[in-house]
């Protein structure tokens, strides 16, 4: 049957299946019970999004954990439970946070299972709220996907709807590798059609959105919705789209990325990150390391610019990538 | 006096060139910034300017004629009567041999020539790059329709397609023909610097009836385009008398529609009936102006900048007022634009130039069933019934709110005319 | 738990080895034979030994950048370590670790740890693994006087508080941290004051002393079992060697160094207070002496024949890649 909730709700529907169908699973994060653990029993906060409200109702203390403001604490205990055979998901409220919290994913959860010789397994799921479209300014902004994605043994989602985000999220959960699940604000309560039940969407596979030929705009997160709105107007002057949607930044689905560029000849890609040593850059480097011969114009990305995201709602916009700055990187490749 | 046009020396690394082309006949005045000559060296083509101007009075090395930097290639004098000897001025201002190498003298020093070793090299796309290979296509010979004139993967399936619509027309002369749709044939005659491209809306509907043959001529597209002082309208009317086995429908644009006018003057059997788009038969100061400014655009800046210069010649005010339609106009022009090269334009416009004027009076012998369509906002061609009152039987058609570019501004209006027009005269 | 003949051998055993196998190193290093970062225990013996006599193998230890010690302690194979440090396909870590990375799991050493303080968390989580499933087992994080002044331990302490969990933090306070004097760095006199912030019970034991050590460590990790929650204990120790294998110590006052080595070196404390007290023989201690000798000596012969790892090894080991099913 078909239905449609908002992003925050999908993310929510994942993590009930997942903490109801195996005991392992905790929830560690600020605020993520929130009032729910006063037993007068006001009304939880579920987290900052409310992807969670409920949960602590059904799930209890034990498993639904409130933490302190102490991502540090958060993070490494959760990386140390990880190790011992819990199946924490973290909810680390921005990602810009990671700042305070970087060296339990950077050298602890990220090398474990290689410094020790492969004899470690780290399932924890790290959910975070990425991207600019707010009005939250340079520090509850950053797309930061770009610095997870490019450490070795952490793999990097990011959902580009509700339905996607749902079985993104299961995949996560049960992967036992650690896994950065970004949120980007802009998608988070735009609804999309989520199946029922249980289902699961595999880590490194990116996902062909729309068919065209003519150009493949490459996106990922609230980008893929950028790249659609523009493929929609390329297509009324005769131009259409191919628009991938990565889904997975780390594993990158580079057999996708090369098919599509295969059939067009033309790739944009589309990063709400700034551009520099992104995964724009990452994918424009493969298309011409290992797509060279496939090229038929030059790469463009489309990206913010290299400066941190402004507040103010003109400023903002402007920051942003969007449709029309896809279309007319578009006419520079014809 | 005369003045020396010698080999140039373009670069550190360069010793030697090759000569490509002579565009201006012998005895023939070149203007101080002409392409007096064009050479080749390290594989690119380089177009010399003259620094002066003056009567191309004599040619030392002739083309496919390789010689050091310094050497003495033609000289200029300033009047096509005055006294000159060939042999002295050769000795006067010639390096011997086996100087030429080392020793660039004066005349290098001070070429009589504007270098231009700063060429940006040829972009080609890697998909192009490879599908040549693939093809054993020579993608240095491959026209570019990309942005700044790149050659595509497009442009090279395009080259390598063209073998098979190539039909010979005269002795070593190869024109490219696209065929298109069943039935009485219909021949497309581009304008001046365009290809077939230009009909392509017309193309698309027409072929449902016909058999629709567009012809690029000398220097378009795939065609042939042989070293000549100019493509003469009446060899291009022969090249297509030649192509044309039956009478078939003719419809030519601007300067398609003068080729046309001299196929029915010349070869009146080939022709059933005639559509002449936007036609000429005295070519305006102001047409003869935006040619030579066409010439020289393509030879010194991007295709874009060439389209984009073209626009308000081309197209009425209406049109020029859509912001979004000059921009959709400008990308599709860019690849018709750039199926012919510089030195076929220039080639080209001497054509234009020599058959202006030449058949006025021959009009009212024109026997077949004739439709001029023109624009009232033409400001390159008559923009009335000034040709078409001159063809006995003619009918005229004004399109109102567009400039010369009809096929493309008024795209069904003038297929719906044709259409209407072949009807009639199809029985 | 009880001091049986049993606990007590084992117990010099472990200081013993511990303290051989890390003068094995330093003399590899200075043959040239072993290379890396190389952070010796020399002098902390009592501490690992005390402590972990009072942990099974359900219980976890989370260590530090100087952690030869805790990992012998915890039970990890000598010889597995000795070719992790030779850098050799049969390391505990088939030679992708080294010295700063000696981990076991399956022991319970959730790792030594390269960055200072990192542990603490680590151990955290442990405990709140142990406290979650139930298991009656013990996280400890072992880490320095340095890592007390780091965000990671104050953040770490304040959890393991409300959340009661079953956790000892071992501060190490030997004094120094790299080449730095801890009262320099530290503004209490003793770092168990910093427990009174977070509402948890410190202790301070004698860290050459194994006994203290033992006793103190027996309690804190006692109240943890049965549900009191955490404690920190301190432990005030002395590093007899430099702070990595070629430190040249030129900023440490000699006198300092050799009053500890001379007056207070824990093996030579605890093998007095055995004989004096009966608990051991000179026998017993001979032949342990022996046995650890001969261990080590074989462990460096394994070592060297091992062969080193195949260099398409380089790209394993970093994911799992596994997948629960739902």
């Amino acid at each position: 049957m078909s239905r449609e909730l908002p992003t925050a709700f999908a993310i929510g529907e994942a993590l009930r299946i997942a903490l109801a169908g195996d005991p392992d699973v905790i929830l560690m994060g600020e605020d993520v019970a929130g009032g729910g653990t006063r037993p007068a029993g006001t009304d939880e906060a579920g987290g900052i999004l409310g992807a969670t409200r409920g949960l602590i109702k059904e799930f209890g203390p034990e498993r639904i954990l409130d933490t302190p403001i102490s991502e540090m604490a958060l993070l490494g205990a959760a990386v140390g439970a990880a190790a011992t055979g819990m199946r924490p998901v973290v909810e680390l409220m921005f990602m810009d946070f990671l700042g305070v919290c970087f060296d339990p994913l950077l050298n602890q959860a990220a090398k474990f299972r290689y410094m020790f010789g492969g004899k470690a397994r780290l399932p924890l799921t790290v959910r975070t709220v990425t991207g600019a479209g707010m009005h939250a300014a340079a520090q509850h902004s950053q797309s930061l996907y770009w610095i997870t994605s490019g450490i070795p043994g952490l793999k990097t989602v990011i959902p580009s709807n509700a339905g996607d985000a749902k079985g993104l999220l299961l995949s996560a959960i049960r992967c036992d590798d650690p896994v950065i699940f970004c949120e980007p604000k802009q998608i988070l309560f735009l609804s999309s059609e989520v199946p029922e039940g249980d289902y699961e969407i595999p880590i490194g596979k990116a996902n062909l959105v729309r068919q065209g030929g003519d150009v493949s705009l490459v996106g990922m997160g609230a980008t893929v919705n950028i790249a659609l709105q523009a493929a929609s107007q390329l297509a009324q002057e005769g131009i259409q789209a191919d628009v991938l949607d990565l889904r997975s930044l780390q594993p990158l689905d580079e057999e996708a990325i090369l098919t599509t560029l295969g059939k067009t000849g033309r790739l944009i890609v589309i990063d709400e990150a700034t551009p520099r040593c992104g995964i724009a850059s990452d994918v424009a480097a493969l298309c011409v390391d290992k797509g060279f011969d496939l090229l038929n114009a030059p790469v463009k990305r489309v990206t913010a610019p290299f400066s941190p995201v402004p507040f103010s709602r003109v400023l903002e916009e402007a920051y942003l990538p969007t449709p029309q700055k896809v279309i007319d990187a578009v006419h520079e490749l014809f | 006096m005369a003045t020396p046009v010698a080999m140039p020396r373009l670069g550190m690394s360069m010793k030697e060139g090759r000569v490509v082309e002579w565009p201006f006949g012998l005895g023939t005045h070149v203007a101080k910034g002409d392409i007096v000559v064009i050479i080749e060296s390290e594989k690119t083509e380089v177009q010399i300017e003259a620094t002066q101007s003056g009567v191309l009075r004599h040619i030392y090395v002739q083309v496919d004629g390789t010689v050091p930097c310094g050497k003495l290639l033609a000289a200029l004098t300033d009047s096509a009567d005055e006294a000159f000897d060939a042999d002295a001025f050769r000795t006067a201002n010639d390096l011997p041999d086996d100087q030429a190498r080392t020793a660039p003298r004066a005349a290098s020093q001070h070429p009589a020539v504007s270098p231009k070793s700063d060429l940006p090299r040829r972009a080609v796309a890697p998909a192009a790059r490879a599908l040549a290979r693939q093809l054993g296509v020579d993608v240095e010979q491959v026209p570019g329709s990309g942005p700044g004139g790149r050659v595509t993967k497009e442009d090279v399936e395009a080259w390598g397609k063209r073998a098979e619509r190539l039909v010979e027309v005269s002795a070593g002369v190869r024109l490219e023909v696209l065929r298109d749709g069943q039935g009485d044939p219909l021949v497309l005659l581009p304008g001046f610097g365009t290809d077939i491209a230009s009909f392509a809306p017309q193309v698309r509907a027409l072929a449902a009836t016909h058999q629709v043959v567009g012809i690029h001529p000398r220097g378009v597209g795939a065609s042939d385009a042989p070293q000549a002082g100019c493509y003469a309208v009446a060899t291009a009317a022969a090249d297509i008398a030649a192509l044309c086995d039956a009478p078939a429908h003719i419809v030519g644009a601007s300067l398609g529609a003068a080729v046309a006018i001299e196929l029915a003057l010349a070869h009146p059997q080939k022709v059933r009936s005639l559509t002449l788009i936007t036609p000429f038969v005295e070519a305006s100061a102001r047409l003869l102006a935006v040619v030579d400014a066409w010439c020289r655009i393509a030879s010194e800046a991007s295709i874009q900048t060439l389209a984009m210069a073209l626009l308000p010649w081309l197209f009425s005010e209406h049109t020029l007022s859509d912001e979004a339609a000059c921009q959709r106009i400008v990308r599709g022009l860019v690849p018709s634009l750039a199926a012919v090269s510089a030195p076929a334009l220039r080639r080209t416009a001497a054509g234009l130039r020599a058959w202006s004027g030449s058949r006025g009076a021959d009009l009212d012998r024109i026997s077949a069933p004739t439709l001029v369509i023109v624009g009232a906002g033409d400001l390159l061609t008559a923009n009335d019934d000034a040709v078409a009152k001159r063809i006995a039987g003619a009918r005229n058609i004004v399109v109102e709110q567009s400039g010369h570019a009809l096929t493309i501004e008024a795209a069904d209006r003038v297929t719906q005319a044709i259409a209407d027009h072949l009807r009639a005269h199809s029985a | 738990m009880q001091l049986t003949y049993e606990r007590v051998l084992g117990a010099y055993r472990t200081m013993r080895m511990i303290r051989s196998f890390e003068e094995k190193l330093v003399e590899l290093v200075n043959l040239g034979k072993m290379s890396g970062f190389l952070h010796v225990y020399l002098g902390e013996e009592a501490v690992a030994a005390g402590v972990c006599a009072q942990l099974g193998e359900h219980d976890y230890v989370a260590s530090t950048h100087r952690g030869h010690g805790h990992a012998i302690a915890k039970g990890v194979d000598v010889r597995g370590m000795m070719a992790e440090l030779f850098g050799r396909r049969t390391g505990t870590c088939k030679g992708k670790g080294g010295s700063m990375h000696i981990a076991d799991i399956d022991k319970g050493m959730l790792g030594a740890n390269g960055i200072v303080g990192a542990g603490i968390p680590l151990a955290t989580g442990a405990a709140l693994t142990a406290k979650l499933k139930k298991t009656g087992g013990v996280a400890v994080a072992f880490f320095g006087d340095g890592a007390s002044n780091q965000g990671a331990f104050h953040e770490s302490l304040n959890l393991a508080s409300i959340w009661k969990l079953p956790a000892v933090y071992v501060v190490e306070n030997n004094g120094w941290g790299e080449f730095t004097p801890t009262d320099y760095v530290v503004p209490v006199k003793d770092i168990a004051e910093r427990a009174r912030s977070y509402a948890m019970p410190a202790l301070i034991a004698d860290g050459m002393d194994f006994f203290d050590v033992f006793a103190k460590a027996g309690e804190a990790i006692a109240r943890a079992r049965s549900g009191g929650g955490p404690t920190l204990l301190e432990c005030k120790t002395y590093r007899f060697a430099g702070h990595y294998v070629g430190d040249a110590l030129a900023y440490r006052p000699k006198d300092e160094a050799e009053k500890w080595m001379t007056e207070r070196d824990p093996l030579r404390g605890f093998a007095e207070r055995v004989l004096s007290d009966g608990l051991l023989n000179q026998d017993d201690l001979q032949r342990v002496d022996g046995e650890v000798s001969r261990h080590i000596e074989d462990a460096v012969k394994a070592a060297e024949a091992a062969p080193f790892p195949d260099a398409s090894e380089v790209t394993t080991d970093v994911y799992a890649d596994s997948h629960r099913r739902g």
